[in-house]
């Protein structure tokens, strides 16, 4: 049985910008409500429950489900140690959380109403917005 | 003009953010809308360009109307 981690250091404040990054990263079914329960792969339940969740009839034959908790800043991933290790190949919180920032870039080009240059350095990615 | 650096690391996911070309205060309006879409900061500085404060120079012209006696 795969424990669950949370990691409340992940903060994703927005709500939209999580849900649109998930949906980006091909995770686009979201259950939303108070204290959802979190099931493990055998459909056994787990003490831990979530405000966002994602089923894992929609992730993977042997994934659990992928929950994500409020706290007084934001939404924080609660993912199984398998999932965490397996999920897009072991990157999946590392690729949500650049897949939001680059939506908190948009957001913040589309409001401050400029253009967007984006340079490429090693395995940092530059996006200079000018307004 | 005003431009705001956002660096992402690919690896973990970290965004840090740069604010260039606005002296003074005026640079927080960007700030709080960053602070908005990501939450409070680990780590925050203001840099020196920040405490540049912009000159103020008011202007007031008085309008001098002659009245029919």
């Amino acid at each position: 049985m795969s424990r669950y981690l949370a990691y409340p250091e992940i903060v994703f404040r927005d709500r939209e910008l999580m849900l649109a990054a998930l949906a980006q990263l091909g995770f686009a079914q979201v259950e939303e409500g108070e204290d959802l329960p979190l099931f493990g792969y055998h459909g056994d339940r787990r003490v831990e429950t979530a405000a966002l969740v994602v089923r894992r009839q929609h992730i993977g034959r042997w994934s659990n489900d992928l929950g994500f908790a409020r706290s007084a800043q934001g939404y924080y991933p609660i993912v199984s140690d398998y999932d965490r290790e397996t999920l897009l190949g072991g990157t999946f919180l590392s690729r949500l959380r650049v897949t939001y920032a680059e939506r908190v870039v948009e957001t913040v080009r589309t409001r401050l109403r400029g253009t967007v240059q984006r340079a490429t350095e090693g395995s940092v990615v530059k996006l200079r917005v000018r307004y | 003009m005003p431009e705001v650096e956002f660096t992402i690391d690919t690896q973990t996911g970290e965004l840090r953010m740069h604010i260039h070309g606005i002296a003074g205060p005026a640079c927080d309006d960007v700030a709080r809308l960053v602070k908005e879409l990501t939450g409070e900061p680990g780590h925050e500085e203001a840099t020196a360009e920040y405490r540049l404060r912009p000159s103020i120079h008011a202007r007031t012209s008085t309008r001098i109307q002659s009245r029919g006696t």
